[in-house]
């Protein structure tokens, strides 16, 4: 199963990644905005988790999220961003994310949630 | 300035290096900033426009750089690449950006970050605004915060209105 981390910093990716590596993922491809995103989900049915940032050029994660949505209602989606206001947790959640998690984060927190929504999109 | 407003910021510090470096910082007594001694440091800077207005900037040392985005990505630096710049501004922007969701009432936006380095470099303020440095400490190399930050009480629209009125 592969997993698609979405963020327009690589160094945030990258520590996303190591997290990802820690949770037993080795199959892991990386976008750098929502459009990019959109893309990777509709050319590779084998994406089986996403992880994506809210702010990002080209495209916003929230956007990439409902348009991933009109198409892929069961993927998981899990937002990873800095937007801590209640207002944008409620849009996401609206829009389809399945969790949302605030930076700074904690990796152990991350992995928890990774395995829930791996192990609930597995049944 | 009134020396409460930088807390939200300097509560972000603190969440950003226990929570996702497993790191605690350690942070020293604010004083005034001394913008104009010349330093060889990395500087990521950042601005707030809103209802707070200011530059937010972290200065680190190379080593400190290196050994921070070192423990970011699991990775040994040994030398400033553009992994490392783009590092710094990465901790700058997700720095403002906790510190954004902690200034209750406040309507802030970010700017882009940018990081200044050089053999020499010199932060310059042009106006009479008040910089405060606060200088911390941790197991990965000191650094200091420098900020300004003017909180209006109104939104920038209302303050804007009254000014073409008269």
């Amino acid at each position: 199963m592969k997993a698609l981390v979405v963020d327009d910093s690589q160094i945030m990716r990258r520590f996303i990644v190591n997290v990802l590596k820690k949770a037993g993922l080795n199959d892991i491809c990386e976008a750098a905005n929502g459009q990019e995103a959109v893309d990777f989900v509709t050319k590779d049915a084998s994406i089986g988790l996403v992880l994506m940032e809210w702010n990002m050029p080209v495209m916003t994660g929230v956007e990439a999220l409902k348009q991933i949505r009109t198409t892929n209602k069961k993927l998981p989606i899990v937002m990873i961003t800095t937007e801590s206001e209640e207002t944008k947790v409620v849009e996401a959640l609206k829009a389809g994310a399945n969790d949302y998690i605030l930076k700074p984060f904690n990796p152990e927190e991350v992995l928890e949630k990774i395995q829930k929504h791996l192990g609930a999109a597995s049944k | 300035m009134d020396a409460i407003t930088i807390d939200p910021i300097i509560e972000a510090i603190k969440e950003f290096f226990e929570s996702m470096l497993g790191c605690p910082v350690q942070k020293g007594n604010p004083g005034p900033a001394f913008l104009s001694a010349p330093c060889s440091d990395i500087i990521g800077v950042i601005g707030l426009s809103g209802t707070a207005q200011g530059i937010v900037a972290l200065r680190l040392p190379e080593p400190t750089a290196l050994a921070i985005i070192g423990r970011m990505v699991g990775s040994t630096f040994n030398e400033v690449d553009s992994e490392i710049i783009d590092g710094v501004g990465e901790l700058v922007n997700i720095t403002a950006g906790i510190a954004k969701g902690k200034f209750k009432g406040h309507s802030i936006s970010i700017s882009l970050p940018i990081v200044v380095r050089g053999d020499i470099c010199r932060l310059t303020n042009i106006q009479d605004d008040v910089w405060v440095e606060v200088p911390y400490d941790s197991s990965l190399g000191k650094f200091s915060l420098i900020v300004t930050l003017k909180m209006t009480s109104r939104k920038p629209q209302e303050a804007a209105h009254e000014g073409i009125s008269r």
